[in-house]
């Protein structure tokens, strides 16, 4: 018998009465099994996006960022947009794995591993935008302080851009070793349930050698808490960092304070959104409702609202700011370009407003906290309403800043945008059907681990020691 | 016994894996402790590190080491004699185009002309030059030009065209068809073709000409010709629609004029007015202090109504506010006789003696209107031209030369000249391109460019101008006064012939090289002005044909010429089309200008709308519209301009040419000149009755400023412009000083904001420091400084669908600000350039530090550190800086991404002809970079090493002697701009700032970027504004 107890009142965190061994059964079914036949037409989907997404690289790359319809007011539309919300995205996975493991939620057992997966991938979109919107990209290797010959030429550390260098690089290194060495014990299950050679041979390398021992877990505990602990601080700081790029500038509409938290908000907001999206298909299409529970996608929704209402809130702030500060250029950025529906762009502020701030309130219903449907429904809108809001900070403040006579035209994306921004789509499913054949997409050693403290069966068993006299539960139980 | 258990081999034998395993599987110390160990005793060592670092580097750069096309430059086997390679020389020559002539400076670098500066011995421009002149070098290197001489389109030597010329003509008569011939010599030459050629005749013929106002003078002064004007000895100017400071008769004089009395001692502030009426928003309109906005059939109405209220009698108008503006004019005009001036744009002899009588009524004979010099620029009378159309097509006309006209393009009713020109047996074009006139011709003999060519000019009467070749011809062209030499039997060529011509009247060999070198020849005194007898026989008569003349119908339409393009001449040259309109700011096409009233009715957009302003202003395409004239019809896309009569049309002329003069006239607008017609004598530019209607299709528009006014409803944006009127800045001359200290009051205020408006450290700026003032009140917005711009810096040519992107990349604009009623507003220019921040909001953001600050206060960009992120574009508060958006210079290293995704006319700019006109001290730079204006660093270079070599101090202004200008402040023709080093406490720059204190001003000073480009505030001359200012006060 175990010696943890969980008050029954608490959901469990595993359905149904699983073993050890049903767990590993079911989490590595997948792997084993040959890909159904809607993975295939999914991973082709991808493929086709991320093909797609390459030729407008390469139209971009060769004849010039001409080819996107940026322009000498406008210089950062589609690009920089994605950029921020695949980064927002890039939250969620952490702040589950290392914010959550340090709180010590167990109920992000069910959802890490994807999570960090998504994060990874996201995080890789991500890093596209910042690297091919520049004009010549071959020469991106200047951003990186390396030792050259050039004389004195050095980075411009005064630069936000440099900063989001740094930033974005240590975020995806500390969550890819995050990922990975969570992967090591399942990686290791997986290899000794092999029955190919190959399987066995590549699953060998990948679990790095793991044996199971107690010192192998011993150190793989420490090396978790110690990432969980550099995590931390970087889930803060990657989109506090992100949001520098606008908050250090002078234009009106990026000049603003409140930037870090907020954006913080805002990513965790469109990462957790992102996780349901992937979650509701993944439970169904691998038959994890027992992992994934109910509860899980219940816990999600309300870091939805609390995110979404932190945004809204911010949003207001912003609005009295524009007012309250008299300042005419912030002034008519929130009250003209953003507020007013009928400005050339108020449909995407009002767009933002309806999906981060208005929709999302319906989840102070448990009802509705808990449909499929309505979440699956919501968590789109959510990142549809995440991408208006960098669409809304970045173009609508740069249409018509401080000079007039520089107000631009009317900015639309040309299709080798749209190709780029569909081929990190691509590049992100390409990613995650792969992970999700060939990885366990739920942590199986980490879902034994609550197994028996909030595993359904188990809670069932305790039915008996409920009923229990203290005087009985001890005698039955002390020695 | 001791007997041993064991569950494996491992254990059994103990091995070293068993023995790992064992101590594997239990918990231990974990060594978070660093060890003894130093790095060098680890398993990987440092060594071995460096190893790996090394081989991985050099692999990378043996396979980055991919091969470059090889491009190989040639040197010098012997040194040519006055070339010094990267010392530019210059050669005074003239712009000749049609009778417009201009004396100028060559630049040449390594035997290339690359730039056309003015020439200050000039006392007509006094060094001023128009964007056209600057944009003139640009023609030599066109593509397009006519390279060999063709009799019936096949190439021909010149012997065999002399001789098949000859052969044709003999010593028949011959009609010599030409615009306006400015030269004396070549006079001489066609009067020597004509003797040899008895019973041949000149016709005069120009696009847009001055007929009514060569025959109203005839009428009223008894001579066929234009009076100088003194614009500056004028305290009242009043304008009828006359455009003198865009497109009007000597429009580089007058804005230097003009300027004088624009220019506000603060002392003692004083400014002549400029009162104007007219019907299409125009430059000179914009500059006026006061505009009135009439239709063109009103125009005579007007004059009269002029002359009668200066005569004292009452003003007979029915439009009230018309009827107000002409009392105000009057009564201004009638207060300072001998200093006012009437200048009148119309085409008819009735209204142009009316005109006439007005400045005789107001004693400007002999003061503001000078008759000791008149122009030779327009000499053609369209009635002359007129009957040639007539004879040709009688067939009476044999043959016919043709110099410079391009009738079948420009005359109102081309068809009757193709006609005519078929029944001509001999016609023979001298013309340049293979224009639409030449398009006709059997005989084709291309002239020179002027830069390839010797002459001479006389723009006005006693002022000449000479030319000299600054290259050697590039094609086979001749000059066509060698034709007609070589046709009339001479011997000579036509250099002897000029040097004959001039050297006894400038002292031989030694002062025909002075005259040269000089590039003018002035009046030893330049003369006082002087009067002409007025004969006022024909005043009445004039007035009651204005009285009988036609009324308007609903709608008229004014034809109008565009700064950058005038009559067309030079449409094919792409600076011109790309250089955004400084009315319209719209590129490459023309279009009817329609007032916001109109588009009320007939578009359904009310400018007033803020959503339906935003629709219009943010989206390219614009409404077409048909306007019909006379049963011809255009179908042009509509711009809504305010400042435009609400039931006037307006439509530029010079768009619409034909394909075969230039990559970049094709696609360019319509031609509106079949829209003009013939009445009596002269050409009218105006048709009384037109019709308008929407046709339901849209066009795009490259407009380069969508949005017009600074006012919003967030408050005005006075930080980024700064305007009154002259009775409030006589009232209170320092308000704007007092506006920038209380903005600035939490931050220092004037004096200490620099230090105190930021927590970062103040640093000294020791040694020079450059900046820059452009004063507003002087600035007409001519666009001369765009171009020159163009051309010094070698900023690239985008075309028409990437403008309309967006996209297009000059380095110097003048935005053009609206204020006050949206139906007649007041306008303001502002040229905006990269303000050289010292505290520069793109600098910090650059990641890679590609812009960067220098010791002499530049903001500099190094192009191949730029990676093109476009951060410092966004962060950049006056969005001057610009980002090469694709291969526009060919100076990529991927080939061919050209080809499918730029316009023809970038891949022409890009053709090794047209590069030659590119400046060799500036980089061109390649995809994905940034630029923007450097204050010409090339020039600043230059200008330091020259002072440097002379041990002495740079001077920059001091006893106006100048060791460096920027290209845009020498184009100015009313010196606007002036730069220099603003630590010099003698330098014309901290002058400027010491004397204009209370009128300066930075644009954007509250965000304490602290530009080094400063603007003086406009200033309008109207009595209004002070007492509502005051008022104003009173209830804050």
């Amino acid at each position: 018998m175990h010696l943890k107890y969980e008050s029954q009142l608490r959901e469990p965190l595993v359905y149904g009465s699983k073993t050890y061994h049903d767990v590993t059964e079911d989490i590595v079914r997948p792997i084993e099994a040959k890909p159904s036949k809607l993975w295939y037409i999914g991973f082709y989907i991808a493929i086709a996006l991320l093909l797609f997404g390459v030729y407008s690289l390469y139209r971009d790359v060769t004849y010039g960022i001409g080819q996107w319809n940026l322009n000498k007011t406008i210089g950062w539309g589609w690009d920089i947009t994605n950029f921020v919300w695949w980064v927002g995205i890039g939250h969620a996975g952490t702040l589950i794995s290392a914010i959550l493991l340090l709180f010590r939620q167990g109920w992000r057992t069910g959802v890490n591993r994807a999570a960090e997966a998504m994060t990874i991938f996201a995080v890789m979109c991500a890093g596209q935008f910042p690297i091919w919107h520049m004009g010549r990209v071959w020469m991106a290797f200047f951003v990186l302080p390396y030792a050259n010959t050039r004389g004195p030429v050095w980075v411009n550390f005064n630069s936000p851009l440099l900063w989001d260098v740094f930033a974005i690089s240590t975020y995806f290194t500390v969550s890819l070793l995050f990922w990975y060495s969570g992967l090591l014990p399942d990686m290791a299950t997986i290899r000794d349930r092999a029955f190919t050679k190959l399987r066995k041979r590549l699953y060998g390398i990948a679990s790095f050698g793991w044996n199971g021992s107690t010192k192998h877990w011993q150190r793989h505990e420490s090396l978790a808490l110690v990432l969980a602990g550099l995590s931390t601080p970087l889930v803060l700081s990657v989109h506090t960092i992100v949001s520098f790029d606008f908050a250090t500038s002078v234009i009106p509409g990026w000049h603003t304070t409140i930037f870090p938290p907020y954006f913080v908000a805002g990513a965790v907001f469109s990462g957790f959104a992102m996780v349901q999206s992937l979650m509701v298909i993944v439970r169904k299409v691998f038959g994890m409702e027992d992992y994934i529970t109910m509860g899980h996608i219940e816990a999600m929704n309300k870091v939805i609202v609390l995110t979404g209402s932190i945004v809204g809130v911010a949003y207001l702030t912003e609005l009295f700011m524009g007012w309250y500060s008299q300042n005419k250029y912030e002034g008519y950025t929130f009250w003209y370009s953003r507020a007013n529906l009928f400005s050339p762009y108020g449909w995407s502020y009002w767009g933002m407003m309806a999906c981060n701030v208005l929709s999302p309130q319906i989840f102070w219903f448990r009802k509705m906290r808990r449909n499929l449907f309505v979440t699956f429904f919501m968590s789109v809108i959510v990142n549809i309403g995440m991408w208006f809001e960098r669409f809304v900070i970045i173009v609508t403040s740069l249409y018509r800043d401080y000079l007039p006579s520089s107000w631009a035209v009317y900015y639309s994306p040309t299709i080798w945008e749209i190709g780029f921004y569909l081929g990190t789509f691509g590049l992100f499913f390409t990613c995650f059907f792969l992970f999700a054949k060939y990885f366990p997409v739920i942590a199986i050693a980490e879902i034994k681990y609550v197994l028996k403290t909030s595993g359904e069966s188990f809670k069932d068993d305790m039915d008996k020691q409920e009923l229990m006299k203290a005087e009985e539960f001890a005698h039955e139980y002390a020695h | 016994m001791d007997k041993k258990y064991w569950q494996s081999f491992g254990e059994l034998n103990n091995t070293e894996a068993f023995q790992q395993s064992a101590k594997d599987e239990f918990r231990e110390e974990l060594p978070f402790e660093a060890d003894d160990k130093g790095l060098l005793e680890a398993k990987t060592p440092r060594r071995d590190f460096l190893k790996y670092l090394g081989f991985s580097t050099a692999a990378a750069a043996v396979a980055a080491s991919c091969e470059v096309p090889v491009k190989k430059a040639i040197p010098f086997a012997n040194k040519p004699e006055d070339i010094v390679p990267g010392v530019a020389n210059y050669y005074a020559t003239t712009y000749v185009q049609d009778g417009e002539a201009v004396s100028v400076l060559a630049k040449v670098r390594d035997g290339r002309p690359i730039k056309i500066e003015g020439n200050e011995l000039s006392p007509i421009t006094k060094g001023g030059t128009s964007a056209r002149v600057q944009a003139s070098v640009l023609d030599l290197y066109d593509t397009a030009r006519l390279r060999f001489p063709t009799i019936d389109g096949k190439e021909v030597t010149f012997d065999a065209f002399d001789k098949a010329v000859s052969e044709a003509i003999g010593s028949g008569p011959a009609v010599i068809l030409t615009s306006t011939i400015v030269s004396p010599s070549t006079k001489e030459v066609i009067n020597q073709f004509i003797a040899k050629h008895p019973g041949s005749r000149q016709v005069t013929y120009d696009a847009v000409s001055y007929s009514g106002m060569l025959l109203a003078n005839e009428a009223t002064y008894g001579k066929r010709a234009i009076p100088s004007y003194r614009f500056d000895n004028a305290k009242v100017i009043v304008s009828l629609g006359a455009d003198f400071l865009g497109t009007w008769l000597s429009p580089i004089e007058f804005a230097k004029q003009y300027s004088k009395g624009k220019k506000i001692d603060e002392k003692k502030p004083e400014m002549s007015k400029h009162i104007h009426f007219e019907s299409v928003a125009s430059l000179t309109g914009s500059n006026a202090d006061e505009k009135f906005l009439h239709r063109p059939s009103e125009t005579g109405a007007i004059a009269v109504a002029l002359l009668n209220a200066i005569n004292g009698q009452a003003v007979n108008i029915s439009d009230a506010k018309l009827k107000a503006g002409v009392e105000k004019a009057a009564k201004a005009l009638a207060a300072n006789k001998g200093e006012a001036l009437v200048v009148c744009g119309s085409n008819d002899v009735n209204v142009q003696i009316v005109v006439n009588a007005i400045n005789e009524a107001l004693q400007a004979n002999g003061k503001t209107i000078d008759w000791s010099s008149t122009y030779n620029s327009f000499q053609g009378i369209d009635a002359d031209f007129a009957k040639l159309v007539d004879d040709m097509n009688a067939g009476s006309v044999s043959t016919l030369l043709v110099y410079g006209a391009n009738p079948v393009y420009t005359w109102y009713d081309s068809k009757k000249v193709v006609d005519g020109l078929k029944k001509v047996k001999n016609t023979i074009s001298f013309n340049a391109k293979n224009d639409e006139t030449t398009q006709l011709c059997k005989y084709v003999i291309p002239d020179h460019h002027y830069l390839e060519s010797w002459g001479d000019a006389e723009p006005k009467t006693g002022y000449y101008s000479l030319l000299q070749p600054t290259i050697y011809p590039l094609f086979k062209t001749r000059q066509w006064q060698d034709s007609l030499l070589k046709w009339s039997g001479a011997t000579t060529d036509y250099l002897a012939f000029l040097k004959g011509y001039w050297s006894t009247k400038v002292g031989g060999e030694t002062g025909w090289d002075k005259a040269l070198q000089d590039g003018v020849i002035n009046p030893a005194t330049l003369p006082a002005a002087a009067g002409a007898t007025f004969n006022s026989s024909a005043v009445a008569t004039a007035a009651n044909n204005i009285a009988s003349a036609k009324k308007g119908g609903k709608i008229e339409l004014q034809l109008y010429q565009k700064v950058a393009i005038g009559g067309g001449q030079q449409a094919s040259n792409p600076w011109l089309q790309e250089l955004p309109d400084p009315i319209t700011r719209a590129t490459w096409d023309n279009y009817v200008i329609i007032s916001p009233a109109l588009a009320r009715t007939l578009l359904n957009i009310d400018l007033n709308d803020n959503g339906q302003a935003d629709a219009y202003e943010v989206n390219p395409p614009k409404k077409m519209v048909k306007v019909t004239v006379n049963g011809k019809s255009i179908v042009l896309p509509s711009l809504i301009i305010p400042g435009t009569h609400p039931d006037t049309i307006g439509i530029a002329v010079g768009y619409g040419r034909a394909k075969e003069i230039g990559k970049a006239v094709e696609g360019t607008g319509q031609n509106a000149y079949p829209l003009a017609s013939l009445n009596g004598n002269v050409v009218s530019f105006t048709a009384a009755d037109a019709q308008i209607e929407a046709t339901g299709d849209t066009y795009k528009i490259a407009v380069t400023q969508t949005h017009g006014g600074y006012d919003t409803k967030q408050g005005k944006r006075t930080e980024v412009m700064k305007e009154l009127t002259l009775s409030h800045f006589q009232a209170e001359p320092a308000e704007i000083r007092e506006d920038r200290e209380k903005e600035l009051a939490p931050f220092g205020g004037l004096e200490k904001f620099e230090k105190e408006g930021t927590i970062y450290p103040y640093y000294e700026k020791p040694g020079i420091h450059w900046g820059m003032s452009v004063d507003l009140n002087t600035c007409t917005g001519c666009a001369a400084c765009v171009v020159a711009c163009h051309a010094e810096n070698n900023v690239p040519v985008v075309g028409k669908p990437e403008v309309m992107r967006f996209h297009d990349m000059h380095w110097l604009r003048i935005d053009r600000y609206y204020s006050g009623d949206v139906d007649n507003p007041n306008v303001v220019f502002q040229p905006m350039m990269c303000q050289h921040c010292d505290n520069a909001p793109c600098e910090n953001v650059c990641p890679v530090g590609a812009t960067n600050h220098s010791s002499e206060g530049l903001n500099q960009m190094t192009y191949n550190r730029c990676i093109g992120t476009r951060y410092c574009a966004n962060n950049c508060p006056y969005k001057v800086r610009r980002f090469n958006w694709a291969d526009y210079t060919g100076a990529d290293s991927f080939p061919d991404n050209q080809r499918d995704v730029l316009n023809d006319v970038v891949m022409n700019m890009n053709d090794d002809l047209t590069r030659m006109v590119l400046n060799p001290d500036v980089t061109v730079r390649s995809r994905g970079v940034i630029e923007k204006c450097s204050f010409c660093v090339q020039r600043l270079q230059e200008g330091k090493l020259k002072a440097k070599k002379e041990s002495r101090p740079l001077k920059s202004g001091e006893n106006n002697e100048w060791d460096v200008k920027t290209a845009c402040q020498q184009a100015c023709p009313t010196d606007a701009i002036v730069f220099g080093n603003a630590n010099d406490k003698h330098s014309a720059i901290t002058i400027t700032r010491e004397e204009n204190k209370l009128r300066t001003f930075f644009s954007l000073e509250q965000l304490h970027v602290l530009p080094n480009v400063n603007y003086l505030a406009k200033v309008r001359n109207i009595e209004e504004g002070a007492e509502a200012k005051k008022e104003e006060k009173e209830h804050a």
